[in-house]
């Protein structure tokens, strides 16, 4: 069978070996739990505690700051111990809720109770999913409420449960094909039950045939469920790339997926709408990798919102002896980490620790106009044309080759035989391209 | 656990293949028709081939280092564009030809343009191209001791027949890396199984090539011809290894695409309207030259940008279309304006060598009123030629005998012979001479019909006061000596032109010695 893919993308060495067999255990964090107010695209939330007050596990701490923007749940019980700016992955100082944790665990009166979602209206499941804060956990962070609202969901025919997982050392989704394929499955007919007229597709990588095939168990007797193997390549998972290799239908970054009557949203997703809408559980915790050859025991965890990722990498046996890069995310997106002392939020999902650093490890040299940039291009932009625009500050060139379509998957950086920062300096050109419009409104 | 020491903008992770790994592949890759070219013309081709290299490798460690700039000889980039240079050189040229190209190909092409990916030509061909120009004697000399000397494409040209087994395993004559088509097939398909390049170029390049031969060289569907043509003059090892060269080919797949229809085209053009065989060469660096607007027109679209892309339909882009058809035009129009101006001026050129002969014959034999057959001295001409084209036991040195006439007088009798001879070893090629013998052996007269030696030195045969030493001699053969002649039949060799002087005196033996034993 011809499985479905894109044209473009490259096979980094997906180190996936570190993790993908070691089961998921529960981390309990011992230290302060920290909630920046922003964690996803949208508005900042509005903290509903102030300093002093007693919290209990479940409960809401921050509430949605505007249309576009999620609610904040405490994931353990204690005493709110401050509400200050601390660091965050990306660097920046952001206004947290600090939370001394008390150790009980004590829950908010109903949490984890059954709930039966096909004797609820889609106005009780929207108001579940909003109420537990969901946003895409696949690392944009965009709330999921919202994007189940489309204008018009009688156009909507697709959900896709993307379960590509392309980036590479990130296990956390293949480990819950493994452990409970049930929820992935119960998450999407509880989305389905949204869309009458959609179908469901679990996309998953052919590097995951155990996960394929646990799937494909559970929805043999699913009319409106199928799972769609995909050719392994990154990035296989990228949004647009996705809804193009399940359908064939593409979108640019002027369209969303609903235009092309899609809803995508990643495996953690849909197993966090389950819990939210069966098991009335709101978003509390992420499945994190910790992994690379630079900790000393890789492992998977049912990790607390709020746990420090240096309590991570202790958990995982600490860091090798000339550990090079730590980086927060997979090798191919994740940002770089000046300090672990920062907290896990919504859309953290691993950390990768590397003993050697490739991108140090190489100097830059001249173009020989190879062309493989525009050969694995997942846009099918021309990146050694858009590098000419860069180094000329040229915005208009830029964009006029569409520059902003890209999305900074980083396949060019990496292919590049002459070493050039491409990825950098399109990030650059968008953040300078993107100011100017929100400039001129 | 604070400060990390590396921190970085992502991706962290790069690919095992960098600038470096790609050249040294393309140079693996050319070892197998280097290596047969060395088997097939002898030592001295590998000496060709590792001075091209050493003065492209040199002349780029020159400039960069006098220009202050980082030395970048390690990527193999010099090397791979020395080995190419080299290989495409006829295996008999002089070792500061590799040398003199190798310079201009670094220099003048590549680091006068800004270096590595940045010359808007092919180095190795360009100074190729600049050697064609320059010295196209010493660069058409293919005749290698024990070959005959024409290319299978001159064969094909003349009679229309060639050997296609000789000619796929590559036991034929041509520039060193040229011949085997089959060795450059396995470097193609290594470069490709290796993904260094992409089908699109050779592929598109070898098929529009095919198809345009076809059409318009006038056999048709001839298959040994067609395939004669394919594995022939430099085709392949273009196809596979220069117009595939990054930096002077277009980036984009369309652009590929489009780049070896092109060049499909002018070679087409050029081998048959012509005026050389080969054609790859002008044909690829005329592409270089169109590689910025091809790229113009294939632009591909971004993603998601495509006409009905939303519904999921294949996009159909009329507007691609007529760009890339305009282009074709462009490419067809000056491929045959230059193939048109030759032929509009084959003609007058052909006229005009029959009339220079006419007046050579009728200078070397001035008493001669017409000139007839001279049945008897061709079929000697014949019998002294071995079959692997060696005249009278090789005892002077390289010769062909072209032709011979009868001289006669206005009665209509015999009153002498014009011989014709041709001898290989001028310094920049071939030297025909024309010379009058009368019936009593008296040489009434030389002329030169192709001479093209150095200015200043070895063209000074042409010259009355060299030339004459031959004429009024009734000798059973000429001796050169380099001081002052005392015997009749001494010549006096040109100085600082031995060679020369050696190549027109042993021809002229040749026309003595056919005339003598036509009559012995």
């Amino acid at each position: 069978m011809k499985l479905a893919t894109f044209k473009g993308g490259v096979h980094p060495d997906d180190g996936k070996k570190f993790t993908k067999d070691k089961p998921v255990q529960t981390y309990l964090p011992k230290g302060e739990l920290v909630f920046p107010v922003s964690q996803g695209i949208g508005a900042p939330s509005k903290p509903i505690v102030k300093k002093g007050d007693q919290v209990l596990m479940g409960q809401r701490i921050a509430e949605a700051g505007g249309f576009v923007s999620a609610n904040i749940v405490s994931s353990v019980s204690g005493i709110v111990k401050c509400i200050e700016p601390r660091l965050t992955v990306s660097g920046a100082k952001i206004e947290s809720i600090v939370i001394e944790n008390d150790g009980n665990y004590a829950p908010i009166q109903g949490l984890g109770q059954y709930r039966n979602y096909e004797i609820m209206s889609k106005q009780e499941i929207l108001d579940e999913v909003k109420a537990a804060g969901i946003v895409g956990l696949g690392g944009a962070g965009f709330p999921t409420h919202v994007k189940l609202m489309p204008k018009d969901p009688s156009k909507i025919d697709y959900i896709i449960v993307n379960g590509a997982e392309c980036e590479p050392y990130l296990t956390s989704d293949y480990r819950m094909m493994l452990e409970c394929p049930e929820k992935i499955v119960s998450g999407l007919k509880v989305m389905l039950k949204l869309f009458d007229g959609a179908k469901g597709v679990i996309a998953v990588e052919e590097n995951k045939p155990v996960g394929i095939k646990n799937l494909e168990e559970l929805v043999k007797n699913e009319d409106r469920i199928e799972v769609c193997p995909l050719k392994t390549k990154y990035p296989q998972g990228g949004e647009r790339n996705l809804i193009y290799a399940v359908t064939g239908r593409k979108i640019n970054s002027t369209k969303l997926p609903a235009d092309a009557g899609c809803i995508v949203d990643n495996v953690d997703t849909v197993i966090a709408i389950h819990m939210a809408v069966c098991e009335s559980t709101p978003l509390m915790r992420r499945i994190f990798t910790v992994t690379g050859n630079g900790v000393n025991q890789p492992g998977n965890y049912n990790v607390k919102i709020g746990t420090s990722y240096a309590e991570l990498l202790e958990a995982s046996g600490g860091l090798k002896d000339g550990v090079q890069k730590v980086i927060s995310g997979g090798p191919m997106m994740g940002m770089a980490l000046a300090t672990a002392d920062v907290p896990v939020v919504k859309t953290s999902s691993a950390l990768t620790c590397l003993m050697e650093d490739e991108a140090a490890k190489y100097a830059e040299t001249a173009c020989i106009r190879c062309g493989r940039c525009a050969q694995v291009c997942p846009s099918r932009l021309v990146p050694v044309k858009m590098m000419e625009a860069a180094e000329q500050h040229s915005m208009q060139r830029f964009t006029d080759i569409h520059g902003m379509e890209c999305y900074e998957c980083g396949s060019c950086t990496y292919i590049c035989p002459a070493r050039r920062p491409l990825t950098q300096a399109f990030k650059q050109m968008r953040q300078a391209v993107m100011a100017e419009r929100r400039k001129k409104g | 656990m604070n400060g990390f020491l590396n921190v970085s903008s992502s991706p962290h992770v790069r690919s095992d293949e960098s600038t470096k790994t790609i050249m040294y592949d393309v140079a693996i890759a050319l070892v197998p028709a280097a290596a047969f070219g060395i088997y097939r013309f002898g030592a001295y081709s590998a000496a060709i081939m590792l001075v091209s290299i050493f003065f492209a490798v040199l002349s780029e460690y020159m400039f960069q280092s006098l220009t202050n700039q980082k030395v970048t000889i390690a990527d193999g980039s010099a090397l791979v564009t020395g080995l190419l240079l080299g290989m495409n050189l006829p295996p008999t040229v002089p070792l500061w030809i590799p040398a003199l190209g190798s310079m201009f190909a670094v220099l003048f092409v590549k680091q006068f343009f800004g270096g590595l990916g940045q010359n808007f030509m092919n180095p190795a061909l360009a100074a190729r191209c600049f050697l064609l120009i320059s010295f196209t004697g010493i660069m058409g000399n293919f005749a290698v001791d024990g070959m005959s000397g024409a290319t299978p494409l001159a064969d094909l040209a003349a009679s229309g027949k060639t050997d296609l087994a000789a000619a796929f395993l590559g036991f034929i004559s041509g520039c060193i890396g040229e011949v085997s088509a089959l060795a450059l097939l396995i470097g193609g398909i290594y470069l490709l199984i290796r993904k260094i390049i992409t089908w699109h170029i050779p592929v598109c390049y070898i098929v529009t090539f095919v198809i345009f031969e076809a059409l318009f060289a006038g056999h048709g569907l001839d298959i040994p011809f067609l395939a004669a043509q394919i594995c022939s003059g430099g085709l392949m090892l273009g196809a596979f290894f220069m117009a595939t060269d990054y930096v002077s080919s277009p980036i984009t797949e369309n652009g590929k695409i489009l780049f070896g229809i092109l060049l499909g085209i002018l070679t087409g053009v050029l081998r048959t309207f012509g005026a050389t065989n080969e054609g790859v060469s002008y044909a690829i660096i005329l592409g270089n030259l169109l590689v910025p607007l091809i790229e113009r027109v294939t632009m591909p679209k971004a993603f998601g940008f495509e006409a009905g892309a939303l519904e999921g339909k294949k996009p159909i882009p009329i507007k691609a279309y007529r760009s890339v058809l305009m282009l074709l035009a462009i490419t067809l129009i000056s491929g045959l304006a230059l193939g048109g101006a030759y032929q509009l001026t084959k003609g007058r050129i052909a006229e005009q060598e029959l009339a220079a002969e006419a007046a050579a014959y009728a200078a070397v034999a001035p008493d001669a009123a017409s000139f007839g057959a001279a049945e008897e001295l061709e079929t000697r001409m014949t019998e002294l030629t071995a079959e692997d084209g060696t005249v009278a036991d090789g005892q002077f040195g390289k010769v062909v005998y072209d032709s011979a006439y009868a001289a006669l007088d206005e009665s209509g009798s015999v009153i002498g012979h014009v011989v014709n001879v041709t001898t290989k070893e001028g310094f920049g090629g071939e030297i025909s001479i024309s010379t009058g013998i009368a019936l009593d052996g008296t040489v009434t007269g030389v002329a030169f019909l192709t001479i093209n030696e150095t200015a200043g030195l070895g063209m000074r045969a042409t010259e009355p006061e060299f030339y004459e030493q031959f004429v009024g001699k009734n000798v059973e053969s000429y001796e050169l000596t380099k001081s002052a002649a005392s015997a009749d039949n001494q010549i006096e060799a040109l100085s600082g032109a031995s060679v020369t002087s050696n190549a027109v005196t042993n021809a002229m033996n040749a026309a003595l010695y056919l005339v003598q034993s036509a009559e012995g």
